[in-house]
C-alpha cells in the first residue's frame, strides 16, 4: 500500500465532502471511508474511531441546535430570557448541523487510513527525497509517543503510592515534571542512537523509495475520476447545493455526482486487511 | 594490533566538577573486550568515547588522544565513526527509528547512502548474524525486549563496522532474552567484528573475552581476563523475626487492559515478614502482580486484600519516581508524605548514596538512579513493599546491599514482593517463589525453583 495513493483517495474524498452542502454526496462519501476502513483494518481496530467520531458529530449536531434558533419547524421553545440558550429549537437546526456532522466525520474517517492503515514510516516514505531527512526524524518521533502515554500512566501510578493525590494544578507537578524529563531522556536517547547509526551524515537514501505497486495505481486512477466527475457534475449543476434553512427540504440527488462517489469504493477492492 | 587506543585521556562533562574520566590509558586489543566495574565509575562514558559520543554529542571538556580504527576520535564526528564503530545501548526501546524490523536495519545503511539494491542483502546479512533473521518482516513493537536487543545488534552490524560497543546490553532482558543477546554477540565475535560490552553478567562470556577492564572513579585497570574472580553472589542473611499474619492476598483475581486477559484466576498471598519473589518471562505478568497488589490497578474479576499501612512500590523504570531537585530530597519528600521523622540520611547510608545526596538524581548512572529510587520509597515503616526488578543495573556491591536493606525491613514486619529477574537475589533473600508465565503463577519448591 502506497501512502501517496492513499493520499489521493483521502484528499479527494476530503475535497467533496468539504466543497458541496449536499447531505446526500456527504454521505457517499461517509459510507465509502467506512467501507474502505472496514475492509483494510477490520470493524474490531475502529472502534475507538468510530466512538470518536461519533461523539465529535454529536457535539456538532447539538452545537447547531441549541445556537441557531432558525427555522420555520419548531421542535419546542425554551424562553427567551435564558441566555444563550433561549428561543425556539428547530429541525432545520437539527438537520443542518446533521450535515455538519457528516461533513466532520466523513473527513475524519478518509484521513484515518493514515494513522490506522500506514505505518510511520510508509507515510514518510511518500515524502519528496528532498524531505527523507526530516521525515525519518518524524518517524523516530511518532515513534516516542506510546512511550510518552505508558510513562504518563507509571508515574502517575508511582506517584499515588508515594501519596501524591490531585489537590489544584500546581499538585499536577509531581506527575507532569518526572513525565516531561522522562521523554526528553527517551528524545535525547534516540537522537543518540540515530547519530551513533550516522544520521545527518550527508546524503541519504531510502531501502524502499516509495514505488506505486499496480494496486496504488488503480486507487489513484479511480481517486482521479471521482474528482473530475465531481468537478464536472458541479460545473454543470448536477451537484445541486442543499440549505436547511428557512424550511426543511429533501436535497436534491442526481445519479452522475453519486456514480463519482462510487469510485471512492475502489478500497473495498483493492485494499487487504492489515487487521 | 590494536582497535582502538586512548592515549591520557581525561573527559569532564559540562558543568561538572570531577572529571568523568581521568588520564585512560588503554588498548583495545581485537576479539572481545568487557568493561566492568562498580555503578557511576565511568563505563558507559567510556563506551562514549568509542564512537565519539563523549565528547561530539555531549561536549564538556576533553584532553589526551583517541583513535579507532586510524581515525582520531576527537577530531572526526561520530556520524562519521559510524562507519567504523556501531553501538548498542542499554535500553531497547529508546533506540528505535521505525516499527519495522527490516527499515530499522536499514537506517544506518540510508544514512550512509548506501544504493537501495544493495541494502536488502545488507539487512539480511546482519539480521543472520545477529540472530535474528526470522524477525524479518515484524514490527518493533511487538518484539520482546531480547528480540529488540538483537535487532539493535543487526542494526549495528548492517553498517559492517570495524568494532560494536554493547552498553549493558542486557540489564533490562529475562534470563533467555539475555542469553539470546549474549549468544549474539560472542558468534558476531567469532565472525571476526571486534566488541567491546559493559556487562554486569561476566560468567558467560568472560572466558572468551581478550580483554578485561575494570572502571572505578574514571580511572581504567586493565586486567587478564583469566585472572578475574568476580564478586560472590550477596549471602542469605540470618532472619531476626517470625513471620505474621497475611498481609497481602489475591483470591481468584484476573485482570488486564484492552481486553487482553494478563492475569488468569491467581491466588496468592504473602505475610508479614515475608519475602515473595516473583520470577518468569517478560511480558508473564510479574508487573501487573505487583500493580495488583498495590491497588493501582483493579481486578476485572476476584478479590484483592491487604493490610493497612504504606506501600512502598519501585516500579521497573525508576526515573518514574524522580523529580526533586536532589537525592535528599526525594528522601525527605516520602518521609514528610508519610509523616515520618525518621533522618534521611539514615537511607541514604544504607543505600550508599550520601557521596551523591546533594546531586540531581536524573545526573546519576543508572546503577546509581536505581539506588536513588529505592531511597525515595523504602525510608521509614513500609508495611508493604514491592520492588519490580530492583537490581537492573547494580553493581554486585550494591545488590548486597539491597539484600541487607530488604532483610532489614522484613525483620521490621514489612510484606515483601520483588519481582526479579536476579537469580542471586531471589536465592539470598526469598522465602517463597512464585513463578509468574502466561498469566499463572505457581509454585514449586523453593530448591526447585533456585534451581
Amino acid at each position: 500500500m502506497n501512502a501517496r495513493a492513499v493520499a489521493a483517495w483521502s484528499a479527494t474524498c476530503i475535497f467533496i465532502v468539504l466543497s458541496t452542502t449536499n447531505p446526500a454526496y456527504k454521505a457517499a462519501v461517509l459510507v465509502a471511508a467506512l467501507a474502505a476502513l472496514a475492509t483494510g483494518v477490520g470493524l474490531r481496530r475502529m472502534r475507538g474511531v468510530l466512538t470518536g467520531v461519533a461523539l465529535i458529530a454529536a457535539f456538532a449536531v447539538l452545537l447547531n441546535f441549541v445556537s441557531a434558533h432558525l427555522g420555520t419547524d419548531v421542535l419546542f421553545a425554551l424562553p427567551d430570557q435564558i441566555p444563550a440558550l433561549g428561543g425556539p429549537y428547530t429541525l432545520e437546526a437539527l438537520a443542518f448541523g446533521a450535515t455538519g456532522g457528516l461533513t466532520v466525520g466523513a473527513a475524519i474517517l478518509a484521513a484515518a487510513p493514515f494513522s490506522l492503515l500506514l505505518a510511520s514510516h510508509e507515510v514518510m516514505d511518500a515524502l519528496p527525497a528532498t524531505l527523507s531527512r526530516s521525515g525519518a526524524a518524524i518517524a523516530a518521533s511518532l515513534n516516542l509517543v506510546p512511550a510518552v502515554a505508558a510513562s504518563f500512566v507509571q508515574v502517575t501510578e508511582a506517584q499515588r503510592l508515594r501519596g501524591w493525590r490531585p489537590r489544584g494544578p500546581r499538585s499536577w507537578s509531581e506527575i507532569v515534571v518526572p513525565v516531561v524529563l522522562t521523554s526528553v531522556e527517551g528524545s535525547i536517547q534516540l537522537a543518540e542512537s540515530m547519530e551513533a547509526r550516522g544520521f545527518g551524515s550527508g546524503r541519504r537514501t531510502s531501502v524502499k523509495p516509495g514505488g506505486m505497486e499496480r494496486g496504488d495505481w488503480l486507487l489513484a486512477a479511480a481517486s482521479g475520476a471521482a474528482l473530475a466527475m465531481f468537478l464536472v457534475s458541479q460545473a454543470a449543476g448536477w451537484a445541486g447545493p442543499w440549505y436547511a434553512y428557512p424550511t426543511l427540504t429533501l436535497p436534491p440527488i442526481d445519479a452522475r455526482p453519486l456514480v463519482a462517489c462510487l469510485f471512492l469504493f475502489a478500497p473495498v477492492l483493492i485494499w487487504r486487511s492489515r487487521s | 594490533m590494536a582497535v582502538a587506543k586512548l592515549t591520557r585521556l581525561t573527559y569532564r562533562y559540562p558543568g561538572a566538577e570531577a572529571a568523568a574520566l581521568r588520564d585512560v590509558c588503554l588498548e583495545l586489543e581485537e576479539g572481545l573486550t568487557v568493561v566492568t566495574g562498580p555503578s557511576g565509575g565511568g563505563k558507559s562514558t567510556l563506551l562514549r568515547v568509542f564512537n565519539g559520543l563523549v565528547p561530539h554529542f555531549y561536549g564538556g571538556v576533553i584532553s589526551g588522544s583517541a583513535s579507532v580504527g586510524g581515525l582520531d576520535i576527537i577530531a572526526t564526528h561520530t556520524r562519521q565513526l559510524a562507519r567504523t564503530v556501531g553501538f548498542v545501548f542499554q535500553d531497547p526501546e529508546l533506540q528505535t527509528v521505525y516499527n519495522a524490523v527490516d527499515r530499522e536495519v536499514a537506517f544506518g545503511l540510508e544514512n550512509l547512502a548506501l544504493p537501495p539494491p544493495e541494502m536488502a542483502g545488507r539487512v539480511e546479512e546482519a539480521l543472520d548474524a545477529a540472530g535474528a533473521l526470522h524477525l524479518l518482516g515484524r514490527t518493533v513493537r511487538t518484539l520482546s525486549g531480547g528480540e529488540r536487543q538483537r535487532v539493535a545488534l543487526a542494526s549495528a552490524l548492517a553498517m559492517r563496522p570495524q568494532l560494536v560497543v554493547l552498553d549493558e546490553p542486557t540489564s533490562q532482558l529475562d534470563p533467555q532474552g539475555a542469553d539470546a543477546v549474549l549468544a549474539a554477540l560472542m558468534n558476531m565475535v567469532m565472525r571476526g567484528t571486534h566488541a567491546v560490552v559493559s556487562e554486569h553478567r561476566l560468567q558467560p562470556i568472560l572466558h572468551q573475552a581478550q580483554g578485561l577492564l575494570v572502571l572505578e572513579r574514571g580511572a581504567v585497570m586493565a586486567i587478564d581476563p583469566t585472572k578475574w574472580s568476580p564478586q560472590s553472589a550477596p549471602s542469605p542473611l540470618v532472619r531476626r523475626s517470625a513471620m505474621g499474619a497475611d498481609a497481602w492476598s489475591l483470591q481468584n483475581v484476573t485482570a488486564g487492559f484492552e481486553g487482553h486477559v494478563v492475569i488468569d484466576r491467581v491466588d496468592l498471598s504473602g505475610r508479614a515478614g515475608e519475602v515473595v519473589a516473583l520470577t518468569g518471562p517478560n511480558g508473564g505478568g510479574k508487573t501487573t502482580l505487583l500493580r495488583l497488589i498495590a491497588g493501582a490497578l483493579a481486578p476485572l474479576s476476584g478479590t484483592v486484600d491487604r493490610r493497612p499501612g504504606r506501600i512502598a512500590y519501585l516500579p521497573q523504570n525508576p526515573a518514574a519516581l524522580l523529580h526533586r531537585p536532589t537525592v535528599r530530597s526525594e528522601v525527605t519528600f516520602t518521609l514528610h508524605r508519610a509523616g515520618d521523622g525518621e533522618r534521611p540520611e539514615a537511607i541514604l547510608e544504607e543505600l550508599g548514596l550520601l557521596p551523591v545526596a546533594d546531586r540531581y538524581p536524573r545526573d546519576l548512572s543508572c546503577g546509581e538512579r536505581q539506588r536513588a529510587a529505592l531511597a525515595a520509597v523504602l525510608p521509614g515503616a513500609p508495611g508493604l513493599v514491592l520492588l519490580d526488578e530492583p537490581t537492573r543495573g547494580m553493581d554486585e556491591a550494591a545488590r548486597a546491599t539491597l539484600v541487607k536493606l530488604v532483610a532489614r525491613l522484613r525483620d521490621q514486619g514489612a510484606a515483601v514482593v520483588l519481582a526479579t529477574h536476579d537469580a542471586d537475589l531471589r536465592s539470598a533473600i526469598a522465602d517463597r517463589i512464585v513463578n509468574v508465565a502466561g498469566g499463572r503463577a505457581f509454585e514449586p519448591a523453593r530448591e526447585a525453583a533456585l534451581a
